[in-house]
This record gives C-alpha cells, structure tokens and sequence, in this order.
C-alpha cells in the first residue's frame, strides 16, 4: 500500500518539477545554447560570416604564434596577452554597421567566447560573434 | 531502511573497485596571484598507491595560455610526483577557470580532469573602454565611469589624451568612482585618441579609446 | 497515507519523540533543500557552468540538470513542510542525498576533489568535511523520517 503510493507520489513530484524547469529554460531561451556554453544569439556559422563578405571583421583570438602561422585572410589578432596592445589597432579598424566575427582554434577553446565578452562588456560594442567550430571549421570548408 | 541498505553496499563496490593507481592531493586548486604576477602557477601532487607502474599517456590544457608538464612520464609503484601547470595570466582579469586533461594507462582512472583557478584582482574598472562618434554627429560630451576595486583604494585619477582633437574632464563621484567627460572638437574627420588613465601613487596604466568613425554611430 | 492520530505507545523509541519535533525536523530539512532549489533556480545558468567547469558531464546533460534539480528540490521540500506527496518528496530527497553522497566519497577514495556542492556557488568555499558532515545530517534527518513513517505503517497493519 505504502510503496504503491510512495511511488505514484515521487513520479507525481518528479513531474511537476519538470514543468517551472522547462518554462524557465524556454524564458532564459536566448541566454544559452543547448549544444555549448555560448548563446546561440551569439554565435554564427562559417558559412552565415562568409555570406556577410565586407561587412564582417574577424578577430583572431588565438596566442601570437598561431596567428603568424595562418590566418583568415584579413583577420586581425586580438588576445588576452596583448590585449590593451591589439584592442587600439582593432577598434580603429572597427566600424558600427561591421559584424565582428571572433574565433580560437576549434569548438572547445574559450578564448573567442572571453574575448567576445570583453568587447561586449568592456568596450559596449554590438554585433559580436563567436565563430561556431572556430579556425578548424574554417579550414574545412575553405579547401 | 532501503536506501540504508543501499548506500552501504554501493560505498563496499566502490571501495573495492577504487584499489589503483594515482591518489591526487587536491585535483582543484584556487591561486589568488598579485597584480604585478605574470603567472600563476598550481602544483597538482599525486601518489601512485597501487602496485603496479602508471604511465602518463597525455597532458592537455583547456587554452594555449596554460602549460602543463609532468615531472616523471611513468610512476613506479608507491612513488609521488606533481604535474605543474602554469597559468600565462597576459592582461586577463577576473576569476579565470583553467583545466588541465591527464590520460594515463591506469584502468581505473584513465581520466582526470585537474582544475586551476585563479582569481586575478582589478584594480580599476572602466565602462566603457570605448566610445565613439560618427562623422557628422554632434560633439556632445560621452561619459566614461572608472570604478576601482575595494582593496585598491584610489584618491586622484590622472587622464591624458594622445591627441588635442579630443578634451577630457575628470570628475570624483564618490569614493574610488570617477567619471571622465570626454568630447571631440568636432566630428568632420576620422580621427581617434588613446586616453591614457593612471591612478595617482600606481606605476600601472590604464586605456581607454576615442574614435571618430567612418558612418553614423548606432548606439 | 500515514495517520498521524495512531501513535500508541511501543518498543520503538522513535515513537516517544513527540509529534511536533518530528514537524520541526520535516521543516528544517524542507527549508534546507528549498533554500539550496533557489539559489540555483535564481542562475541556472552559471549553475551549469559550474557543472561543466568539471568536464565530466557533457554540456548539454549539465545544462538540463541545472535547469531540473533545483525545481525538484524545492518542491520534495515543499512536499516535507506541507505534508503533501509527503512519502514522495521523501523518498527523492533521501535517494538524491544518498547518490550524492556516494559519488562524493567514491570521488575522494579516487582521489577527486568535488567541492561544487548542493549549495551552489554559494558553497564554493567549503572545504570538503563540512560538506560531508552536512550531507551525513541531512541524510540522517531523511532516513530517521522515512523510518518513522514506515515503523508508523507497521503498526497501522498490526492493528
């Protein structure tokens, strides 16, 4: 009698706890990603940043080395090493109606993903975005 | 009653199954580095306290800002040893959350993922760093607040720009919070200024960046 | 359904604690785990960071956990101070508690350190003994009323 009870009670609460958790990640809906940590509000595809052509900046957040090596053609370096020595140079190439497009080395770095938030929160700039797959999508389908 | 019965055979299976290999001292560390340092760096201690030899199959860091080495590739039986993982703090800011990955060949514990924190104080915050007009727009002064930090307490703030196209005025809101008004003589020209900030008694600087733009600003 | 009018007086100690103590432990622990529903429920968000910040679940597990267990909390703990679903909140309180516990004292056998406890952020700076003596308390006041409404039963069928 107990168990019968004690079970149809427990899925009971175990259900209605799933409904103010769903509502709550639908209202939070564009404050998170359900694939990785970066909004999806805030992210683009290789293919998305291509097709906006001049007016897209892209940003290399990678270590200096790596940006020596290879590049998107045009990218500027911005990290977190240097960073009040690249942020002058970025943001006099800057303009409000260009698209900033940041990217690190692949999905899982995070360097894109802090430097993005520096720009948006440091220097208020709009339009910030985060290259989904970073420098190894861009070699996938650059070739 | 059940749930009695439960966790105890659980805690049983898991303290056989748990003999092996390497015993960390702490897999999460938390550094609280200067604001002078240019690194921070956590010394992760483990000991092998099975029976048989344990080889590092990999070390791999979460950014290429942090450097993880192994002092040994293979732990005999009983001995220790740390794996070292050095944090470049570069000009990061806030609590920064590092990961170190190490692979090893022992079976019971081929993954352990060792966490660095390090939480790198502020001296002053500026909001924002940037401020802009476009070509055209009307010169009106644009604000800029620099906040410093409890423990940095700052008294007078000295701001320079890099050129005479732009004015600045520094005003004291209240205590450590400032505001600096900055206004371009005109906005014809495409033309941009490096304000210099720098608390009074500091020997660090502080940036902040005025631009004049190429088209309307939409703000 | 218990009945809290039969309480006749047996070998059990449990049953000379009086009622109302009962319904100060059924408070406390309820409060406990709406307070530790809430901190999270108030950013998920950063409770799903703190979750990947492990890397041992993937992301997108962390994040349906963050935004689930908290609601769960707060309601078993509404159901211990309302007396409503009452053996179901229970019974998921003790089975949450007692996984939890045995993930984080296997983890330490191992040599793993998880200090991103059910408080959150909040208890970020815990060392790990006082979290294990909080568990072990709160785990206790769940079995000690789990056993009374089950010693309780018993004597509702003898009778």
């Amino acid at each position: 009698m107990v168990k019968s009870s004690l079970v149809r009670q427990a899925l009971l609460l175990a259900t209605l706890a799933f409904v103010p958790g769903l509502v709550q990640a639908i209202y939070f809906g564009d404050k998170f990603s359900w694939r990785s940590p970066v909004p999806a509000s805030e992210m683009v595809t290789v293919t998305q940043a291509r097709a906006w052509g001049e007016n897209a900046t892209w940003v290399d957040a990678r270590p200096d080395n790596e940006f020596a090596r290879d590049h998107v053609p045009g990218a500027l370096p911005l990290n977190e090493d240097r960073w009040s020595e690249l942020l002058p140079q970025f943001l006099a190439a800057w303009s409000p109606e260009k698209k900033v497009v940041i990217y690190c080395s692949s999905e899982g770095c995070n360097a894109s993903r802090e430097v993005a938030q520096r720009l948006r929160k440091e220097a208020q700039l709009p339009n910030v975005f985060v290259l989904e797959g970073g420098w190894e999508e861009w070699l996938k389908t650059s070739r | 009653m059940k749930t009695h019965i439960f966790s105890f055979t659980l805690s049983i299976v898991l303290c056989v199954t748990a003999r092996a290999g390497l015993k960390w001292d702490q897999t999460s560390i938390e550094l609280h580095p200067t604001a002078t340092d240019k690194q921070a760096i956590g010394h992760f201690k483990y000991q092998n306290t099975g029976d048989k030899p344990v080889k590092f199959r990999s070390v791999r860091t979460s950014c290429g800002c942090t450097a993880a080495q192994t002092q040994k590739e293979e732990v005999p039986a009983g001995e220790k040893g740390e794996v070292t993982a050095t944090f470049n703090i570069g000009e990061r800011t806030g609590t920064q959350v590092k990961t170190v990955t190490v692979e090893t060949d022992d079976p019971a514990n081929v993954t352990t993922v060792l966490t660095l924190k390090a939480v790198i104080p502020q001296q002053l915050e500026i909001t924002p760093t940037f401020v802009f007009w476009g070509q055209g727009e009307e010169p009106k002064p644009k604000t800029i607040v620099v906040r410093a930090a409890k423990d940095f307490p700052v008294k007078h703030l000295k701001v320079t720009s890099s050129s005479p196209d732009f004015q600045t005025k520094v005003e004291e809101t209240g205590k450590g919070q400032f505001k600096i008004d900055i206004q371009p003589q005109e906005t014809n020209r495409q033309t941009a200024s490096t304000l210099t900030i720098q608390p009074e008694d500091s020997q660090k600087i502080f940036y902040a960046t005025a631009r004049i733009t190429n088209a309307p600003a939409i703000q | 359904m218990v009945s809290e009018m039969n309480q006749p007086a047996l070998n059990s100690q449990l049953s000379t604690i009086p009622q109302f103590v009962w319904r100060v432990v059924d408070v406390i622990v309820g409060r406990i785990f709406i307070y530790a529903g809430a901190i999270k429920v108030l950013d998920p968000v950063q409770f799903a960071t703190d979750i990947d910040n492990y890397k041992i679940l993937p992301w997108t597990i962390g994040v349906g956990l963050a935004f689930y267990l908290p609601w769960l909390e707060i309601f078993c703990g509404l159901a211990l101070i309302l007396r409503r679903l009452y053996l179901g909140g229970l019974s998921i309180l003790t089975a949450l508690v007692a996984v939890f516990l045995a993930a984080t004292i296997a983890a330490k056998i191992r040599g793993l350190d998880i200090t991103c406890g059910c408080f959150g952020h909040a208890s970020q700076n815990w060392n790990f003994p006082a979290h294990l003596a909080l568990d072990l308390a709160i785990l206790g006041a769940l079995l000690a009323l789990s056993f009374r409404v089950v010693s309780g039963n018993r004597l509702q069928n003898a009778v």
